[in-house]
């Protein structure tokens, strides 16, 4: 039995290269990261690695080279069991993220996370034992393997984490939505594609909506509008234009709408011309509440989060804050809250915030694809009735 | 020549004539270039700015500009053009908006950008404390004074700079400078406690002298004034070089937990991290001296005897951090300036409103003494380098100010 002060961890990825999902997760166990005021070491080692694409640009090899704990491994059930014939680590993080997997009809990319799930649920099986789990993003492009997984995970009681960065990540304002909320529109306005940055823009919005009075009660229908459908509904008020505006005053990263200007409120006209593709998921939730995430590439390039509160006729907004490593900066520390998060699971036990988070909009995500592929029309999802509660503690980086 | 009694009537009866009206403001500036200083603060009087999530446009109208210097790009014409407002040749005409009398109710100058000569310190001679006379002139002349705000340091001089603020004190106008450090978003988003005891304290930046150096003494600043009996004012600095700064950690100069924990707030390490995309501990690797070859540390010693220290790390980081330890405080604070992408420079958003908040006001949201007495700083430590590197006696630097009594960075 392992030392169970110092968990054991294996990671299960699809590549690591410099500045993939793997690579930022990997590193922070392996180097530490900066935290607290301090550069935290976990208290925790990661033990084995399995990469599912080493290319060219691979970095696990130095990362082993350097790191002579962490063994390399070839099959995910060897990461698991180091060798030996049962389940060795006490966890395991999944990183499905990047690398090169085919795109279905739909423009969803298969990554594997839930072929990832289901070899290491074998060896749980095979071992009579389970460990704690954090999955990295949602859960799977497929919404039956993603329930699977989750189902899985409650079957054989082990906890399990998972999603993006955003809920934990800074805020400007450092500002969490108040527990028992009442709260009747929400936004998003964020950036990048379908079937990538959506999801990240949905749970932006779900971290501060499953805060509300009676807390998470499931999605009954799903609508996507793309392109001229988005400018129509935009002009038709289907969202409410104020919430948009307000998200679009927490941006840091407005597109000047105008030359010879650095930084200029843009009109209607302004942002047809600056966005190409924009995309939009309406949703409705079981208690009434109506939400909307709007991607907007070539307008923004952060995510900027707006809403009705209390009865207010003035937008709650803040901006989930990510330090991106697109030249301004070096690191993606959006990923230290993330890491840090999950390393209490892997001490406690627990999940440090409720995995249906994930669950549900692992669904929403594939729901706004399914309505961009049924010719944006209306989605209904039944199978979204997902109802939970979130965690009384802010889980965002605030220290 | 205005009994002082007589100024202060006038000025009492301009300003309640003002009222009514929208403040009126002239911008006295360098240069107006698009991302210049000038631009991008000017530029918020004109369209707005976002302010606690709206659109916040100022209650105010600009209707004069002053540039000295027209480069290529320059868009001050542009400017005037589409909102109605004259680019007159001096600043004084630019005062009084080619008439006879002061004709504006607030005054922001912004000398920063241009094409200006450096002195043997390697200061740039922005022409700030000239601009900010020629004010003062206008203000005696036609016996009423409006506020001004002066971005970044007063003066390349403390003298000048001095003289600046004994003109605002004498003439009874309210007065605002320095740099978006202070009030920009932190992450965490954190204020030293009012009236803490500070043990020690250290920022640590990039970007050289008479440049970001003085954002960085400002960011230290601005967390010090708060502790307990507030600004007493420096009595010396030191300003070291090389491997001297090196030195003078392992001696014990500056602490290296705090070094840390600066660097641990830090979203730009260079060196491994932009080769590869790694964390580093950059302290204990011992990287941080093979990326930072012209380090350079700035020594003050206050008057209530708190040490502090700035680091400019050129080569291993492009943030602005800071750390300290407080008296019976265990955990180390510590934090991130935040400073926002280009081109929004959403910093300049939050700077702005502060110098808005001062012309509808009449109060200025927090002294001005910080930034006289990071002038003098900065300056003397120019000097240092100049002297052989020498510690300073800084008498002159006996500046002393309470801190705000609210946090001002931005927290909305």
């Amino acid at each position: 039995m392992s030392d169970p002060v110092r968990p054991k961890l294996a990671a299960i990825v699809t590549t690591c290269f410099k500045m993939s999902h793997a690579q930022h997760i990997v590193d922070r166990l392996l180097d530490g990261y900066g935290w607290n005021g301090t550069h935290h070491y976990p208290p925790m080692d990661l033990v084995s690695l399995y990469v599912n694409q080493v290319g060219a640009n691979d970095l696990s090899k130095e990362r082993a080279a350097r790191h002579p704990a962490m063994k390399m491994c070839p099959t995910i059930a060897e990461a698991l069991t180091l060798g030996t014939s049962k389940l060795a680590v006490d966890g395991v993080v999944i990183v499905g993220e990047h690398g090169n997997y085919p795109r279905n009809e739909k423009g969803q990319t298969k990554y594997p996370r839930w072929e990832f799930f289901e070899q290491m649920v074998k060896v749980f099986r095979d071992s009579g034992r389970s460990v704690p789990v954090f999955n990295d993003k949602h859960l799977s492009w497929n919404w039956e393997w993603a329930r699977k997984m989750y189902d899985t995970s409650r079957e054989m009681g082990f906890a399990f984490m998972a999603g993006s960065s955003l809920p934990v990540t800074w805020r400007t304002p450092s500002v969490e939505m108040p527990l028992g909320s009442r709260i009747t529109e929400a936004l998003c306005v964020c950036y990048g594609g379908v079937d990538s940055y959506d999801f990240h823009g949905l749970e932006t919005i779900q971290c501060m909506v499953e805060r509300r009075r009676g807390g998470e009660t499931g999605v009954q229908w799903m609508q996507a509008y793309r392109g001229d459908k988005f400018w129509e509904a935009l002009r038709e008020g289907v969202w409410p234009r104020p919430l948009m505006d307000a998200a679009l005053c927490r941006s840091h990263t407005l597109t000047p709408a105008r030359a010879g200007f650095n930084h200029i409120f843009p009109s209607v006209e302004d942002m047809r011309r600056l966005v190409p593709d924009p995309v939009a998921y309406r949703y409705q939730h079981a208690d009434g509440l109506k939400c909307t995430m709007l991607l907007m590439s070539g307008l923004v390039k952060d995510f900027n989060f707006a809403a009705y509160v209390d009865g207010g006729r003035e937008p709650w907004s803040t901006q989930m804050y990510l330090p991106m490593p697109d030249g301004r900066t070096t690191l993606a520390n959006f990923f230290s809250p993330l890491v840090n998060n999950f390393e209490k699971m892997y001490l406690t036990g627990k999940p440090a915030y409720p995995v249906e988070r994930t669950l549900l909009t692992t669904g929403l995500t594939a729901a706004g694809v399914e309505s961009l592929y049924r010719g944006q029309t209306r989605f209904d999802t039944p199978h979204l009735a997902i109802r939970y509660q979130p965690t009384k503690e802010s889980t965002f980086w605030r220290t | 020549m205005l009994t002082r009694r007589g100024f202060l009537q006038t000025t009492a009866l301009a300003a309640a004539a003002a009222q009514t009206q929208p403040k009126r403001i002239a911008i006295i500036a360098t240069i107006y270039r698009l991302q210049s200083h000038a631009q991008h603060m000017g530029d918020r009087f004109l369209v707005g700015y976002p302010y606690s999530g709206a659109w916040h446009k100022p209650d105010m109208k600009v209707v004069s500009l002053y540039v000295d210097q027209k480069p290529e790009g320059d868009l001050s014409g542009d400017r005037a053009r589409e909102f109605g407002f004259q680019v007159y040749p001096t600043v004084a005409e630019a005062l009084r908006c080619g008439g006879k009398q002061l004709a504006v109710d607030a005054v922001l100058v912004i000398g920063e950008h241009g094409n200006y000569p450096r002195n043997e310190k390697g200061q740039i001679l922005y022409p700030r404390s000239e601009f900010f006379e020629q004010c003062v002139k206008v203000f005696e002349q036609d016996g009423r004074a409006v506020p001004v705000y002066n971005d970044k340091h007063l003066s390349y001089s403390f003298e000048k700079a001095n003289m600046m603020v004994a003109a605002s004190r004498r003439l009874h106008f309210p007065m605002l400078a320095g740099s978006s450090i202070p009030v920009t978003w932190r992450l965490p988003s954190i204020d030293l406690p009012l009236g803490c005891r500070i043990d020690d304290a250290l920022m640590i930046g990039e970007g050289g002298s008479d440049a970001m150096d003085f954002h960085a003494l400002e960011g230290l600043q601005c967390m010090v004034e708060r502790r307990r009996g507030g600004e007493s004012g420096v009595k010396a600095v030191q300003l070291l070089e090389g491997d001297a700064v090196w030195k003078a950690g392992e001696e014990g100069r500056y602490s290296k937990e705090l070094l840390t924990a600066a660097l641990s707030r830090s979203d730009t390490p260079l060196g491994l991290t932009v080769e590869d995309g790694r964390t580093q501990n950059l302290v204990a690797s011992g990287e941080l001296r093979k990326l930072a070859k012209k380090p350079a540390a700035y020594f003050i010693e206050y008057r209530d005897g708190l040490k502090a220290t700035m680091l400019m790390l050129d080569g291993a980081l492009k943030d602005f951090n800071f750390a300290a330890r407080l008296q019976g405080v265990p955990r180390i604070q510590s934090t991130q300036f935040l400073l926002t992408p280009d081109p929004n420079v959403t910093y300049s958003a939050c700077l702005m409103h502060k110098a808005e908040q001062m012309f509808e006001t009449g109060v200025a949201p927090y002294p001005v003494e910080r930034t006289l007495l990071v002038s003098g700083i900065l300056e003397s430590c120019l000097t240092s380098k100049l002297q052989q590197h020498a510690r300073l006696a800084t008498p002159q630097l006996a500046v002393t100010y309470k801190p705000p009594q609210k946090s001002q960075f931005a927290q909305s």
